[in-house]
């Protein structure tokens, strides 16, 4: 596969700004909001070199996810949700950098999955049931979309 | 020497923070229960431009999904009512002919009461009165005491005659067949005749003098010279008259709706020529 420039650190803490607005704004829309959050936590925060900062970005992704739903009682489990997730893809890609642009995205949507499994459970244990919506159905259907963008956020792993 | 990875090195310091941020959430997930109504404030306040732009979209999505599910509704109902007509129109045109010969039996009734006469009721089941030959079948024969030219007649006025008995079932001879022949007279000048067949549902008189004053619209009846039918029942009415020799011919539109009478009463044989005055109901005679 051709190897494109890095991405800048500076670009990719921009990136990750742009999607924490994203998903402020796109607040009423909870699908939409699924595809921010999930862009965030695999591709822009994962692909972080340091790990802490990586985790940061993902932790800061759910506080604000969960602030700007204020649906739930108690917060905090987004967060840890997205630590996780952000935690293994990073290792998982560090491991196993993609080479094919439709295997890398099969990865995505099985990370896509755990992570909206996780987090529904991780709320559930936070602030209790909740309503699960359709948000994954959303970014299963724009990994293709996202999940090219995102592509040559993980490609300097490889380079490490 | 190999280094020590939890270590208070600069990698050892970055793996206890990140322990700690985790196992912090962990925490905080799992024991903490503070309500972070201040940070939901505070987000909640940053997104209130596009909360307020969402919201009349919000709220015409949902007065859409109101409307589709009220027309759904109206849809539905309007379905069931529609097959609710359906059945009840089958159900109608199902018990239609029992209705009408309902009607028509209580008709018959009501005539048989008026009639001083000892009459059967009968059914007519063939009605092939405009085929050649054709005739009308009656439902009683020889087994209800039936025998040739007794007069039928229904609530209309003068069928015809019995023509030929069968065990069960008897024919049925019209007063507009060819070979039929009643006695009549017209209800104004009392002249008496013969009336003849001459096509479905048409008549005419003969023997009547030229003389005699006819008048279209006038009735005419049973004269009770042939002894099958008593004086006075409503034959037909007269709808034109043309000389012919000594004759004055009348054609008559006959009353009994033929193609349609589905009940008839049969007269005794050999009725009396006058019908007696039925006797008063009791209760409506005034002393």
């Amino acid at each position: 596969m051709s190897q494109p420039a890095p991405l800048a650190p500076v670009w990719r803490c921009a990136l990750g700004l742009l999607c924490f607005a994203a998903i402020i704004l796109s607040s009423p829309w909870p699908g939409p909001q699924a595809i921010f959050q999930a862009f965030l936590v695999l591709a822009v925060a994962s692909g972080f070199e340091s790990p802490l900062v990586a985790m940061l970005w993902a932790a800061a992704g759910g506080w604000i996810l969960e602030g700007s739903l204020r649906m739930y009682p108690q917060m905090g489990g987004t967060a840890l949700a997205n630590m996780t997730l952000c935690a293994l893809t990073q290792w998982h890609f560090k491991n196993r950098p993609p080479d094919h642009k439709t295997s890398y995205w099969g990865q995505l949507a099985a990370f896509s999955l755990g992570h909206f499994v996780l987090t529904h459970l991780l709320v559930r244990l936070t602030a209790g049931p909740h309503a699960w919506g359709m948000g994954w159905l959303w970014v299963l259907l724009t990994i293709p979309v996202w999940g090219t963008l995102s592509l040559r956020l993980h490609l300097p792993v490889r380079r490490r | 020497m190999r280094p020590r990875p939890w270590g208070w090195t600069p990698a050892g310091r970055r793996r206890y923070a990140i322990l700690a941020l985790w196992l912090g959430h962990l925490g905080w997930v799992v024991l903490g229960h503070g309500h972070s109504t201040r940070w939901q404030a505070l987000l909640g306040t940053l997104s209130w431009p596009v909360q307020k732009l969402s919201a009349p979209l919000l709220r015409s999505r949902a007065n859409r999904a109101e409307h589709t599910r009220n027309l759904e509704r109206a849809q539905y109902e309007l379905a069931m009512v529609r097959q609710r007509l359906e059945s009840l129109q089958m159900e109608n045109a199902r018990q239609a002919p029992r209705l009408q010969e309902a009607d028509e039996a209580i008709r018959i009734l009501g005539l048989k009461k008026q009639v001083p006469l000892e009459m059967k009721a009968a059914r007519v089941m063939v009605n092939v009165r405009t085929a050649p030959f054709g005739g009308m079948i009656l439902d009683q024969g020889l087994d209800a005491g039936l025998v040739r030219d007794q007069g039928v007649f229904c609530p209309e006025g003068v069928v015809g005659r019995i023509w030929e008995v069968s065990q069960r079932e008897s024919s049925l001879l019209p007063l507009d067949a060819y070979n039929s022949s009643t006695a009549v007279m017209l209800a104004q000048s009392r002249a008496t005749g013969v009336l003849q067949g001459v096509g479905p549902g048409r008549a005419e008189i003969r023997y009547i003098g030229s003389q005699e004053v006819v008048q279209v619209g006038e009735p005419v009846y049973t004269s009770g010279l042939d002894r099958v039918f008593p004086r006075g029942l409503l034959v037909g009415y007269v709808v034109g008259s043309r000389p012919e020799g000594p004759e004055l011919q009348v054609d008559v539109a006959l009353a009994a709706p033929l193609n349609r009478v589905h009940q008839v009463l049969i007269l005794p044989t050999q009725p009396r020529i006058d019908l007696p005055v039925p006797a008063p109901r009791e209760g409506k005679v005034k002393p």
